[in-house]
């Protein structure tokens, strides 16, 4: 008798971690990742940059140059995941030249990674806090850049993943989320 | 005596942007890139601000503070946190910590100046150093003339300069009655964006004051300044001498 009380207890513990799991799920999914992507990268671009970006429903991947260059920053705790941000070579010196209030030709390529790394680290901050102040904290890593020719960013096993590509006259920036949960 | 600042920031860039945003102010800069080597610069020199990020490699920022914090001779310095993270739990452990002040990134160098105006008194660098050096370097009399020689590069900074003392450089003018200018491009060493613009803001500023204006050029950028529309239709004199003549016509 003790071993099939035992056997619903855990049945219905089951039951009831899974549906927390839903629960939790539905709140990741619940998350605004549109809206808080839009502001952070509206604001990052307008007060670090002074240029203007729109959001644009153009295929992300068809628009970003050959050449690219991405800055990415992870997060981990109650959910985990990674914000990345990648623009074309072209677009990165535009970037950086307006970060750092340079001519377009004295820009080198250790200062593009720079500010590509900081950028992202900008707007990887300002999705973490709106992550924690929806009661998922978090903490963020150092921010990593790639830059190339021929790659792809894939990545699996996410509850959520969002791409949103933003506009500058003929520039696009592609700002691409995944989340899980974390634990 | 100048302030000493300290910014601890893994960034390059942001490390310029505070240095620039300092720049107009007398103040002695130094950089850390990390909590390590900013607790070394921090005892080494005792600055008068330090500005610190906090997430960074080897030693992050609240690290650094805390270890300032048990540090009788550093405790006491007063420090401007920057985060990249706006969160109220990550906003409530500085302040808990004991800086002065924190900023948010994105962040303008103004929105910094004006922090830390509140912390420190930032003085602006003496009239001569910020005013009449770099004037000099580009504006001289010849006689009746004013010259502007230009022997660099024309950067947007070197841009902006020389828009801030044209500007004075044409009230004195006015004021004293002359009305002749000489932009002598001779030295530039290349033709970008800036130098065209700069070119067309001094022609424009000097026609709008009714001055005459000579430019003055090697037979290449004569030549290269022809390519683009708005510099095509201005005449280049080879040398100094004949640009003088030519305005004493």
């Amino acid at each position: 008798m003790k071993d099939a009380n035992d056997l619903i207890e855990n049945v219905l513990c089951l039951v009831e971690l899974t549906n927390q799991g839903e629960d939790y799920m539905n709140e990741i999914n619940s998350l605004d990742l549109k809206g808080f992507a839009i502001n952070a990268v509206n604001s990052v671009f307008d007060m670090m940059l002074s240029l203007e970006v729109e959001i644009s429903d153009a295929d992300s991947q068809a628009v970003v140059d050959v050449n690219k260059i991405v800055g990415s920053v992870s997060f981990a705790g109650d959910v985990m995941g990674s914000i990345s941000i990648q623009v074309g070579g072209d677009f990165a010196i535009l970037m950086t030249a307006a970060m750092l209030g340079m001519e377009l030709e004295e820009v080198d390529g250790e200062e593009v990674s720079d500010v590509i790394g900081e950028l992202s680290n900008m707007i990887g901050g300002d999705l973490k806090s709106r992550l924690c102040d929806s009661g998922f904290p978090c903490q963020l890593s150092i921010p990593s850049v790639t830059s190339g020719s021929d790659f792809k960013i894939e990545s699996r096993g996410w509850i959520k993943h969002e791409c949103f590509t933003f506009c500058h006259q003929q520039h696009t920036a592609m700002v691409e989320v995944f989340i899980k949960s974390g634990g | 005596m100048s302030l000493k600042i300290l910014t601890v920031d893994d960034s390059k860039t942001i490390r310029m942007i505070v240095k620039k945003a300092f720049r107009p102010y007398d103040c002695e800069f130094f950089e850390g890139e990390d909590g390590a080597k900013g607790l070394v610069l921090a005892a080494q020199e005792k600055p008068d601000l330090i500005v610190l990020d906090i997430t960074m490699p080897v030693m992050n920022g609240i690290e650094m503070l805390s270890k300032m914090k048990n540090e009788p001779g550093l405790k006491d310095i007063p420090v401007i946190m920057l985060t990249a993270e706006s969160g109220k739990d990550n906003v409530m452990q500085i302040v808990k910590m004991g800086v002065k002040d924190y900023m948010v990134k994105p962040f303008k160098g103004e929105q910094l100046i004006e922090r830390a105006k509140n912390i420190v008194k930032l003085e602006p660098k003496k009239t001569e150093e910020a005013a009449d050096e770099p004037s000099k370097k580009y504006f001289s009399l010849d006689g009746d003339i004013q010259v502007l020689v230009l022997q660099e590069k024309a950067t947007r900074q070197v841009a902006a300069q020389v828009e801030v003392y044209l500007q004075s450089k044409i009230k004195d003018m006015i004021k004293s009655g002359m009305n002749k200018f000489i932009l002598d491009l001779s030295k530039v060493p290349e033709i970008n964006m800036s130098l065209i613009k700069l070119i067309m803001l001094v022609i424009q500023n000097c026609r709008k004051a009714n001055f005459s204006i000579q430019v003055v050029g090697t037979t290449d950028l004569s030549n290269e300044l022809k390519q683009f529309q708005e510099t095509s239709e201005i005449p280049i004199d080879n040398t100094v001498e004949e640009a003088k003549t030519a305005l004493r016509q």
